[in-house]
């Protein structure tokens, strides 16, 4: 089967409120930047994917045909693939598929978010349905507080535990030039900052970001003559769960699970921990990286409390996650999947700057969305594997 | 650039609800799961079988963010690999068939449904124009028709009068068709025929929203070969989209559908039929119809009417077509259905004479004003 390797990358300047440009004007700025980062133009182009989030948080109604005339892409192939929260990845999943399928040899993939532009909660709110689920929640926040309760409760992931997440990310934060938020934070500020929801609490949660990310992925010799240094994808998979039963205890993520067991037997990882030199998680709170630290096998069920307190996940530890600072650096949405993307793509060529992990060359990605029903993985590496 | 699919991909199923204009005793999910089922149903597959569900729904029709999460159980699709295509139900097809096509998996769910009947479409359609400049000029689906139509007759020198036969042959079809709900055509001095939409468009030249879902079963070769009686090959696959902003388009004429096609034949190579037996097409409205047969090479620019004289063609749209039943995100998935079931000849109509079809021309769009086509072949051997 033919390899597919990242070959280009771009984000933009990620910000609250970008009104310097339209929501087309954003996704061009990545595109433009990614196009340059692997050498090629829009004319060597096969196809487009656009991933963005939900289209209500937007307020435009299939906002990729906006896109098309920004993008230079009359005449291609264009499709927008969405899947929550998750889907950038699942855009990228899309544009490797064309490739392995044989459909397209260079890919364009553009995930963005302009959540400056709509009513972000409410527009979450209507996930649920509408007769039997929407007037008990509020957003998303409701039931994470719920799950975190239940994994304090029965896996130790306390309140200190996640705010030694919220300080590390915020500091890797500090040296990634595309990052939102800078500002560095201590545990006891974490802990003492306001509850949104508790255990929630303000310093907690990611910013809301406006913002885009665009990666180009190429197939085998494409790739080579592109770029001497492509980010070769081991594995990616995007796998979901159905629904919000009673019976779902969600101490563990049955769909991250599946996800990376599919990943990482198409990738050879077995022992995930020793093998990975970095990983680019999606958290869109503190409590879900901790909850993933297990669900990828890092670290064992009930271990993820000192697998953070160790220090061995911050940026001069064993296995840095998060060395762009993660979400809680910038979160728009439906870009941030690919942006965990693209920054696994720079580590492991070398092009991550100020927050670059010294000589890594396989590197770990996790994301996903819905109501923490949908949990995709990949790996890439600098190796063609 | 489109390359030659590395494994065959083949329909060995598909299945649609009733389309009508308002499912009002059942929930989307309901029509998901009678959809997904009688696909199933026949095959010796069993929901455990499929590897990956792809669909296309709509979030701002459902009223539901992330839409899809709702119906991930109605749709089969728990613990399996699932995206949401949010594009016309042909896409899904698109994104499926390389899944196949590339090794990673060997049965896919394609699924598409739409409830427009819950919803309001003219806000749905509207939504989709760029807020700045186009939205509030009060662009909408009609009117972007309407314009497209005041060229395109003035082009090929035509009437509103003359559009009456695409219209007529598209509902006689559809009263024919047991899965469209349409008892009749209207008579002759209904007000279908004679009220004004979008000048010079009328009722009669302008596509129903529907309810309804459509399945289709993907499989590679070797499942195909064994379970599907006469499985149906995707041949070719194309699709391209053509600016947002109407004025940049070409004023009377289709050229991302052109564009589609060629893609599919390239991908479909020089051995593959170039006449089809069947040709199932989307459009929103009668020119609309026109344009789409025209950029597909099946009759000359601005000579599309034509076709239609003496009754019209038996091969074009013998479903009806998208004009009586357009499901918005699953008309052309419908088309693809309603062609692979005449090619595969499981067709429970009562008499079709599709028996010695081989090929057929499968053509969905999307967008606002059509602005994005995709076309898919099909071949079954003889």
């Amino acid at each position: 089967m033919s390899r597919v390797a990242i070959v280009g990358t771009g984000q933009t300047v990620h910000a609250r409120r970008r009104t310097d440009v339209s929501q087309a004007g954003l996704a061009r700025e990545a595109v433009v930047e990614a196009l340059a980062d692997a050498g090629l133009t829009m004319d060597d182009i096969d196809s487009v994917v656009v991933a963005s989030g939900p289209a209500m948080f937007g307020a435009v109604n299939q906002p990729e045909k906006w896109l098309v005339d920004a993008l230079g892409a009359r005449y291609k192939p264009l499709v927008r693939v969405t899947s929550g929260g998750g889907t950038g990845l699942a855009g990228a999943l899309a544009a490797m598929n064309q490739i392995k399928g044989g459909s397209a040899r260079r890919v364009l993939v553009v995930a963005y978010d302009k959540l400056s532009e709509g009513a972000l909660q409410a527009s979450i709110s209507t996930l649920y349905d509408p007769f039997w689920g929407r007037e008990f929640a509020v957003g998303i926040m409701g039931f994470s507080a719920a799950y975190w309760h239940a994994r304090i409760k029965r896996l130790g992931h306390t309140e200190e535990a996640a705010a030694m997440v919220a300080v590390k990310n915020r500091h890797n934060a500090l040296v990634n030039p595309k990052a939102h938020v800078k500002r560095e934070v201590t545990v006891e500020e974490v802990l003492a900052s306001r509850p949104l929801c508790w255990p929630i609490k303000i310093l907690d949660v990611p910013p809301i970001s406006d913002g885009a990310c665009a990666v180009v992925l190429a197939a085998d010799e494409d790739a080579e003559s592109i770029t001497d240094r492509p980010a070769w994808i081991h594995g990616m998979a995007y796998y979901c769960e159905a629904d919000n039963a009673a019976d779902r205890s969600m101490l563990q993520s049955e769909p991250l699970q599946i996800a990376a067991a599919k990943v990482y037997k198409d990738a050879g990882i077995t022992n995930p921990f020793r093998q990975f030199d970095v990983a680019e998680v999606q958290e869109p709170y503190t409590c879900f990286e901790l909850s993933y630290y297990e669900g990828l096998g890092l670290c064992p069920e009930g271990g993820a409390a000192e697998l953070v307190a160790s220090g061995a996940t911050s940026m001069t530890g064993e296995l840095p996650v998060n060395p762009s600072g993660g979400c809680m650096g910038a979160n728009p949405i439906g870009a941030t999947a690919l942006i965990r993307l693209a920054e696994a793509a720079m580590q492991v060529t070398g092009k991550a700057g100020d927050h670059q992990v010294p000589e890594a060359s396989r590197a770990l990605v996790q994301a996903g969305g819905g109501w923490a029903n949908l949990r995709g993985v990949a790996v890439v590496g600098a190796d063609k594997n | 650039m489109t390359l030659s699919p590395t494994r065959r991909v083949a329909v060995v199923n598909s299945a649609q609800t009733l389309l009508t204009p308002s499912w009002s005793g059942r929930q989307h999910i309901d029509l998901i799961s009678e959809a997904v089922n009688r696909a199933l149903k026949g095959t010796g597959l069993r929901i455990d079988d499929v590897d990956f569900v792809i669909d296309s729904g709509s979030d701002f029709l459902d009223g539901r963010s992330i839409s899809n999460c709702g119906f991930l159980g109605a749709m089969g699709a728990h613990h399996k690999e699932e995206s949401r295509v949010e594009e016309d139900g042909l896409w899904s097809v698109g994104y499926a068939a390389d899944k196949i096509a590339s090794g990673s998996a060997s049965v896919g769910l394609v699924l598409a449904y739409s409830k427009p009947s819950e919803s309001d479409v003219r806000a749905f359609w509207t939504g989709l124009l760029e807020p700045f400049t186009q939205r509030p000029t009060g662009l909408d689906q009609f009117s972007a028709a309407g314009l497209y139509a005041h060229r395109y007759l003035a082009e090929a020198g035509l009437t509103a009068d003359d559009l009456r036969p695409v219209a007529r042959h598209a509902w006689e079809a559809a009263a024919r068709n047991p899965f469209v709900d349409v008892d009749e055509v209207p008579a002759e001095d209904d007000a279908f025929w004679s009220e004004d939409v979008a000048t010079p468009l009328r009722r009669s030249d302008m596509a129903r929203p529907v309810d309804g879902a459509v399945a289709v079963l993907l499989a590679n070769a070797e499942v195909a070969d064994q379970i599907a009686r006469r499985p149906v090959w995707l041949t070719g696959r194309g699709s391209a989209i053509d600016q947002h902003f109407l004025a940049a388009r070409e004023p009377h004429s289709l050229p991302a559908c052109a564009a589609a096609v060629r893609s599919a034949r390239r991908m479909a190579g020089d051995s593959a039929a170039q006449d089809f037996d069947i040709v199932e097409v989307s459009s929103t409205s009668t020119v609309g119809e026109l344009m789409v047969l025209e950029a597909l090479g099946l009759a000359e620019p601005h000579r599309g009417v034509e076709l239609f004289r003496d009754g019209g063609p038996r091969h074009i749209n013998p479903s009806g077509g998208a004009l009586p039943a357009d499901v918005i995100m699953a008309t052309g998935l419908a088309r693809l259905h309603e062609a692979s079931s005449r090619l595969s000849g499981r067709t429970d109509y009562e008499y079709d004479g599709f028996d010695d079809a081989r090929t057929a021309l499968v053509h969905g769009t999307g967008g606002f004003g059509m602005q994005n086509h995709c076309v898919v072949t099909l071949e079954v051997a003889s």
